[in-house]
C-alpha cells in the first residue's frame, strides 16, 4: 500500500485527483474536515494549528499501516494544514483508494478516530475576525 | 537531553524548548527536573504523554543526554 503523509501551510486543493496507480481499485474515497465558524460556543474567523512534524508524519504513517493491516487498502493520502486556517477552509484532508468501499470507509473512520488520539497536532487559538484581519495586516 | 513544548505548555514554560543537563534518568527524575525549573507544569504532568525521539513512552522509559524528548498535552488535530 502506498502512503503519502503531508503538513502544509497552504491551503489543500479544491481538487486532489485519486491515484493512476492504484489499479484493482473500485473505490476512492475522500473526506476533507473544516473549520467551523464556533469554537466553544464563540464566533470564530479561523483556527491557528500547530504539529510536532516529524512525530506526526510518523504517528499518521504508523496508524495507517496498523489500521490496513485489519483493512487492506490500495493508497492513502493525508494532508493536515498547520498554522492560520480560516473558516470554511479544510483542516485536513484524507483521500483512500480500495478494492472495494467497505475498507475504505472503515479505514478513513479509523484513522479519524486515531488522529485524534495519538497524532501531536494542536488547536493552538481561535481568532476572531478582528484578530485575523490584524494578522493579515501584518 | 532537548526537551520540546508544545500549545498550552509554552506558556506555561515560555519557550518551545529547552536543554536539561543530566545523564540517564527515568521518567520521575525526568519530570522531578522539568517541575524544578517550571513549577506551573505539576498541574498537567497526569494529562501529558512523553514522547522519546518522536515515539510515545511509558512510564518505565529511561532518557539518556543525546534523546529528544517532547511533552505531548493532549491533542487535538483534525
Amino acid at each position: 500500500m502506498e502512503i503519502e503523509i503531508q503538513l502544509t501551510d497552504t491551503p489543500i486543493a479544491a481538487y486532489l485527483s485519486a491515484p493512476t496507480s492504484g489499479v484493482g481499485a473500485g473505490a476512492w474515497v475522500e473526506f476533507r474536515g473544516l473549520v467551523r465558524g464556533e469554537e466553544n460556543g464563540g464566533v470564530i474567523a479561523a483556527l491557528e494549528y500547530e504539529a510536532y512534524s516529524p512525530m506526526a508524519e510518523t504517528e499518521m504513517r504508523r496508524i495507517i499501516t496498523e489500521l490496513a493491516s485489519g483493512q487492506p487498502c490500495l493508497f492513502v493520502r493525508a494532508i493536515h494544514r498547520i498554522g492560520i486556517v480560516p473558516v470554511g477552509e479544510a483542516a485536513i484532508y484524507i483521500g483512500i483508494a480500495g478494492r472495494h468501499r467497505a475498507e475504505a470507509f472503515a479505514l478513513l473512520a479509523g484513522f479519524m478516530d486515531r488522529l485524534k488520539q495519538d497524532v501531536p497536532i494542536w488547536k493552538r487559538r481561535a481568532l476572531t475576525a478582528t484578530e485575523l484581519a490584524e494578522l493579515k495586516i501584518k | 537531553m532537548r526537551l520540546l513544548f508544545f500549545a498550552h505548555l509554552k506558556d506555561i514554560t515560555h519557550c518551545a524548548e529547552m536543554n536539561l543537563p543530566g545523564g540517564d534518568m527515568d521518567t520521575d527524575d525526568l519530570w522531578c527536573k522539568l517541575i524544578e525549573a517550571h513549577p506551573g507544569l505539576e498541574t498537567f504532568r497526569a494529562s501529558v504523554r512523553l514522547a522519546k525521539n518522536s515515539e510515545y513512552v511509558g512510564r518505565d522509559a529511561r532518557f539518556t543526554e543525546a534523546d529528544e524528548v517532547a511533552l505531548i498535552p493532549p491533542v487535538s488535530g483534525g
